[in-house]
């Protein structure tokens, strides 16, 4: 199986060589535009979507996009670290959409409605 | 400053995809939502054909095909994910953007993370996620098909929004293609890096079984430890110095028989998986981090227990009346 | 100024005084321990009459205690005086006070001990406060006996207090014990005018002395402050010695050498000094503090605590001595109060209020006493002075016990002839005589020694000053006598007044409309209790109204205690007279209290041996063999002048008060007053020269005045300002309040435009 899955990445990534090899600065800068380009929609759907589960989904992209930066650059400089945080930030985000959700489920159960607008007074 | 990218380029591309944005974002009456995702994949297309032609010029620079794919996937969905109307079909065109997300990390070699993130986002997350959007939004009914509530139709503000969100975008893009050639070179880095096999030193179990499967090593051969239990293998090299032990069963903690070490060639296919690399890291820099993940997590678990719990009002009167009545049931059941 | 002071330098050069032998005079032996419970004995006395007080005692065992403990403290006086070690100079530290130390130069050190300085200046005075305290006490248990239970205990109390407070005062080895008796003796007069709470005239009356002594206690504590600044301690035994090279250059007439600030010193503390002893910008609270009960009257405003600022010049007579200004202002305020207090008691009708007039103009003697370098004629004064006022003081007590609180001399008549009554007659005569300066008695030896260095002690106008004094020395005469001449002799004749005995009720009705010093005034115009009661014509008819009782009012004669006290202290103010052919330590002519002076801090230029004719010669300069007043010794030349000028005084009132007293509006006194100037002069002089008026006019309306600006400009500027700062958060989160909708997304937006700011002016910065 561990064959299987190395000989998997050597075949999508032809133009690289193995993991041992790292990726040239131009190469990482595709990644973290990548990212970052991810991140404004995830906080441009924040910003404009009025729906509480959509604006979640919105964060969690926008954890997403952070992770693929610190994929990249844990390959950049031939380091796990980046990839040991990837692992915290999807702890934070499961974590985060446990609550969340938690929450949306008792505003519906109040409202009826899963707009964030009816939800502007801190007495609810 | 040596730019991955020519600013006009950049800028020309960063005010399209805002205009594509802005158009794509759901509205009420007139929603050119086709015409803006065109515009906004124009966008997306103009910026990585630049960086493409820009990596033409730099050796080793070009990304592999894959990445434009993956890139275009993950982007293209991300956009659905804020214009869709419908929430279940943004989670699903989310989960998409995971999918592609995780093929980058196949491409950056972090199978773990990638596999990781598709059973933890794809598998349980956006499941939830679906869940609850199915249990929040109105069933249809009869004269009433298509449901959609109003919040759902408009967006909010969605000039104000891009404009901040492409504002960003811009500034953070040109730091990083003015920055990525401030970067150290990959000489620099790899000399600072440590080798990537030498994880191998310390996995002393799979190397030996790994040798005694190609059979470079009896059965009674083991690799020579050094101080604190690490193997005298040489990555490098991919050498290693290897000796017969004292106990006949090959247990390397009754010592070796001095004269009988032999160095011998390690196989080309022995090297240190991700994984391996990866739980080192984790375990071995980041304790501390783990036990405060751990803690996060059960408190997001408590929380959420405490948060959708349905609160009933009973009073203890009714609590025992309640108590009581099974009592006697009970009593009669007996009986 | 600048003349005199070549002079008084001379004078200081002349007297003989060698740095040497100050130095060797400046060593301080260890006091004795036991000398410590002078103070203590009276402070324990307030606190066994405030146990009294909870105990709620209704018989005179406070004032026995009192008696008791004040007459032992007096006994411990005495022992101290026969301890005096041969130097003169010792302390007693009881405990360390104060030691604050904020640096290791001379000056950074604030060290002050409770305790005691002993020279003879403090046994002098000691001598007299106990003894007089003692004895008032004695006179103050049966005076006070109506007044049996809480208020009997409450008068010890504060009585004890203030024995305490006042051998603070002298003892005190710093100027800080100092100021802490000189501030405790001023509460307690403040709470013993103020006894008969209940009454107005005596509240407004303990508030006006309060608040009068403040303004003098201002001046002293400047002085102390500066005292400190300059020399770096409070403690004499540390002080006097870095004054001697200033009186060095006095002497040697180098006065530019002496810094401003020394000579500063003194004039701020002449201003406590004149605060506390009446004199003339300060003098007002005196008179009125009269309405506290007669004993307190005696004792601290005739007797002791008025003396407090004669101690307070005495004690620190070095300083003055150096300062160019100091001591001619004391001659002149001293000189002018003396000569206005005795014109005003010329025109009052009002006995004790006369003898409050009386001390004023006396202890306006005894500054000019001190300001004519004659400490010895000063402090001599004090002491005769502390007797034969008492005596007059008691009496006139003595008196208003008997007839109800009549004061008015018009009203009372020949009090002496009546039965019980001639103890009282006899030591008020006494002690009249006394006060006139009559021939041979103790006032009239005390009152000459002063008069006389008026006339030989270089200064400015001191001359002049000493023509005022013998002036005012006769007019002393008359009044005395008048009122003696009205009351104690003559027909028989008496108006009860309207204090009866269990008093406090009625009283309060009539005199609340009436401010402070309205009760001479009163007097004069004939004033009668309540509207309800007209002037009876006689005595009968007047006794019968004022009385519940069927009987005529019957004065009630004194008892054993006031006889028994009076007629001790006729004795010693007739026997205080031979102080001064007594001998004193070193034999000097000037007497016993010489003695007294010669060995303490007030004698450092008066040393015992300072004679005339040396004095003379630096006032006369060429023809220092004169050295005599118009070829004679002037105080001999003094006995003489001021012998017929006191009787000149007692003739006249004599002429008017008893020979010529007819018919009340026929009597020669009258006949007097239709000449127009007179009455014009005597409506003036029964007014106190208008100074409460001008007092309100110059000094509270202007202050009422500035306080209604500042009250203004606090109401509209500060609070304005204060409001303002309240107001400009509530006006900010005004503006911003709306920003905070609770709508989610504003937030959020804002959060992303202010991310998006902060990257471009990073982006802009790195660029």
């Amino acid at each position: 199986m561990v064959s299987t899955f190395a000989s998997m990445a050597d075949f999508l990534a032809p133009a690289q060589a193995s993991f041992p090899e790292g990726v040239g600065s131009v190469t990482l800068a595709h990644y973290l535009f990548v990212s970052v380009a991810m991140f404004t929609m995830g906080l441009i759907g924040f910003l404009t979507r009025r729906n509480l589960i959509i604006m979640f989904l919105c964060t969690e992209m926008m954890f997403q996009a952070a992770g693929i930066a610190l994929i990249a650059f844990s390959r950049f400089y031939l380091h796990h670290t980046g990839q040991s945080f990837v692992i915290f930030v999807l702890t934070v985000a499961a974590a985060e959409a446990a609550l969340a959700l938690a929450l949306v489920v008792l505003l519906f159960r109040g409202r009826e409605s899963l707009n964030a607008d009816q939800w502007h007074s801190l007495k609810g | 400053m040596a730019e991955v990218i020519t600013p006009l380029i950049l800028y020309v591309a960063v005010i399209l995809g805002g205009v594509g944005v802005w158009m794509a974002l759901p509205r009420k009456r007139v929603n050119p939502q086709i015409i803006g995702g065109l515009v906004a994949a124009i966008a997306g297309g103009l910026v990585l054909i630049g960086l493409g032609l820009r990596a033409r010029e730099v050796e080793g620079g070009l990304p592999n095909l894959y990445f434009y794919v993956f890139a275009a996937i993950a982007l293209g969905a991300s956009l659905r994910v804020i214009t869709h109307q419908r929430p279940v079909y943004a989670a699903l065109y989310f989960i998409l953007t995971i999918l592609s997300s995780a093929g980058l990390y196949l491409l950056l070699a972090a199978e773990f993370m990638a596999f990781a993130l598709i059973i933890i986002y794809a598998g349980a997350i956006l499941i939830t996620y679906l869940f609850v959007i199915m249990m929040a939004t109105q069933a249809p009914s009869e004269e009433e098909v298509d449901v959609l509530a109003e919040y759902d139709l408009q967006a909010r503000e969605p000039l104000a929004a891009v404009f901040a969100g492409f504002l960003i975008l811009g500034a953070l893009s040109v730091m990083i293609f003015t920055g990525a050639s401030k970067l150290p070179g990959e000489a620099e880095i790899r000399a600072q890096a440590p080798h990537p096999d030498h994880m191998l030193e310390l996995l002393p179990r799979r190397v030996e079984r790994v040798l005694q499967d190609e059979g470079l090593i009896s059965g009674r051969e083991r690799i020579v430890r050094e101080a604190r239990g690490v193997l005298s293998l040489d990555p490098e090299t991919r050498t290693a110095v290897v000796a017969r032990t004292v106990d006949p069963d090959g247990d390397p903690a009754g010592g070796f028989i001095p004269g009988s070490e032999r160095e011998i060639e390690l196989p080309d296919h022995l090297r240190a998986r991700n994984v391996e690399s990866l739980a080192y890291d984790f375990l071995n820099r980041h304790p501390m981090t783990i036990e405060i993940a751990g803690v996060i997590l059960l408190m997001a678990m408590l929380g959420a227990v405490v948060l959708s719990r349905r609160q009933v009002d009973i009073d203890d009167e009714r609590k025992r009346q309640q108590a009581e009545r099974r009592l006697r049931d009970a009593e009669e059941a007996r009986l | 100024m600048q003349t005199t002071t070549p002079q008084l330098a001379e004078t200081i050069g002349a007297l003989g005084l060698g740095a040497a032998d100050t130095g060797a005079a400046l060593e301080v032996a260890t006091g004795p321990a036991w000398a410590m419970l002078i103070p203590m004995l009276p402070l324990l006395g307030a606190a066994i009459m405030g146990v009294c007080a909870i105990m709620g005692v209704r018989s005179k065992l406070p004032a026995w205690i009192t008696v008791g403990l004040l007459g032992f403290s007096a006994v411990l006086a005495a022992a101290m005086y026969a301890w005096l070690p041969e130097n003169g100079r010792a302390v007693s530290v009881a405990w360390e006070w104060i030691n604050v130390s904020w640096g290791d130069e001379p000056g950074q050190t604030l060290k002050a001990n409770f305790g005691f300085y002993i020279d003879s200046l403090t046994c002098l005075w000691m001598l007299f406060v106990t003894l007089l305290a003692t004895l008032i006490a004695l006179y103050a248990s049966e005076y006070m006996s109506h007044d049996l239970g809480a208020g009997y205990c409450r008068f010890f109390a504060a009585f004890n207090l203030f024995v305490f407070s006042m051998a603070c005062l002298v003892m005190g080895d710093n100027l800080l014990l100092l100021f802490l008796g000189w501030e405790g003796v001023g509460l307690c007069s403040y709470l013993l005018i103020g006894y008969h709470y209940k009454k107005h005239s005596a509240v407004f009356a303990a508030k006006k002395a309060f608040i009068v002594n403040r303004i003098g206690d201002l001046g002293l504590l400047l002085g102390v402050f500066l005292t400190f600044v300059h020399f770096g301690t409070l403690e004499y035994k540390d002080l006097f010695p870095m004054v001697q090279p200033y009186i060095e250059a006095m002497r040697q007439g180098a006065v530019g050498d002496i810094p401003a600030v020394v000579q500063l010193i003194p004039v701020l503390l002449m201003i406590g000094a004149f605060g506390k002893s009446a004199q003339l910008p300060l003098f007002v609270w005196l008179p009125d503090a009269m309405e506290g009960p007669t004993p307190v009257s005696a004792l601290i405003h005739a007797a002791t605590m008025v003396t407090a600022g004669v101690y307070l010049i005495a004690r620190m007579y070095p300083l003055f001595l150096v300062s160019e200004w100091a001591l001619p202002i004391v001659a002149w305020v001293g000189g002018l109060t003396a000569l206005v207090a005795a014109t005003i008691a010329m025109a009052q009708f009002d006995i004790k209020r006369i003898m409050a007039y009386s001390t004023v103009s006396q202890l306006g003697f005894m500054f000019c006493g001190l300001a004519f370098l004659s400490s010895v004629g000063g402090a001599f004064h004090v002491v005769t002075h502390a007797f034969f006022k008492a005596t007059l003081f008691l009496c006139c007590g003595a008196v208003m016990h008997g007839f109800a609180g009549q004061l008015d001399l018009r009203k009372l008549s020949g009090v002496s002839f009546m039965k019980g009554w001639g103890i009282v007659g006899i030591a008020m005569f006494i002690g009249c005589l006394n006060l006139a300066g009559f021939p041979f008695t103790a006032g009239y030896f005390s009152k000459d020694m002063i008069l006389a260095e008026a006339f030989i002690t270089p200064g400015p106008g001191y001359q002049f000053l000493g023509v005022i004094l013998l002036l005012t020395a006769g007019i002393t005469a008359y009044y005395t006598f008048r009122v003696f001449f009205r009351v104690f002799v003559g027909p028989k004749q008496f108006e009860p007044g309207d204090e009866l005995h269990g008093h406090d009720g009625h009283i309060d009705d009539h005199h609340e409309e009436h401010g402070s010093a309205s009760r001479a005034t009163e007097a004069d115009e004939g004033h009668t209790p309540g509207d309800h009661e007209p002037m009876g014509g006689s005595v009968e008819e007047r006794g019968k109204k004022t009385h519940e009782h069927p009987e005529h009012f019957h004065p009630h004669a004194p008892g054993w205690a006031i006889n028994g006290v009076l007629a001790t202290l006729a004795i010693l103010s007739v026997l205080a007279a031979a102080l001064y052919f007594f001998p004193g330590a070193d034999k000097s002519h000037k007497g016993w209290a010489g003695g007294m002076i010669s060995g303490s801090s007030a004698a450092l230029v008066v040393g015992g041996e300072a004679d005339h004719p040396t004095r003379l010669a630096a006032f006369v300069g060429a023809e220092p063999e004169q050295g005599t007043l118009f070829g004679q010794d002037p105080h001999k030349i003094m006995y003489y002048v001021s012998g017929v000028i006191g009787f000149v005084g007692i003739a006249i009132a004599f002429a008017l008060h008893y020979a010529g007293r007819k018919e009340s509006e026929r009597s020669a006194a009258n006949n007097l007053l239709q000449v127009k100037p007179i009455r014009t002069a005597h409506r003036w002089a029964n007014a106190k020269w208008y100074v409460d008026e001008l007092y309100d006019f110059a000094l509270r309306k202007p202050l009422w005045a500035a306080s209604q600006i500042f009250h203004l400009i606090d109401k509209l500027l500060i609070d304005g300002l204060v409001n303002l700062v309240g107001y400009l958060p509530r006006a900010l989160g005004k503006g911003v309040r709306p920003s905070q909708s609770g709508v989610l997304h504003s937030y959020a937006a804002a959060m992303a435009g202010g991310l998006a700011v902060i990257l471009l002016i990073v982006l802009l910065l790195s660029l």
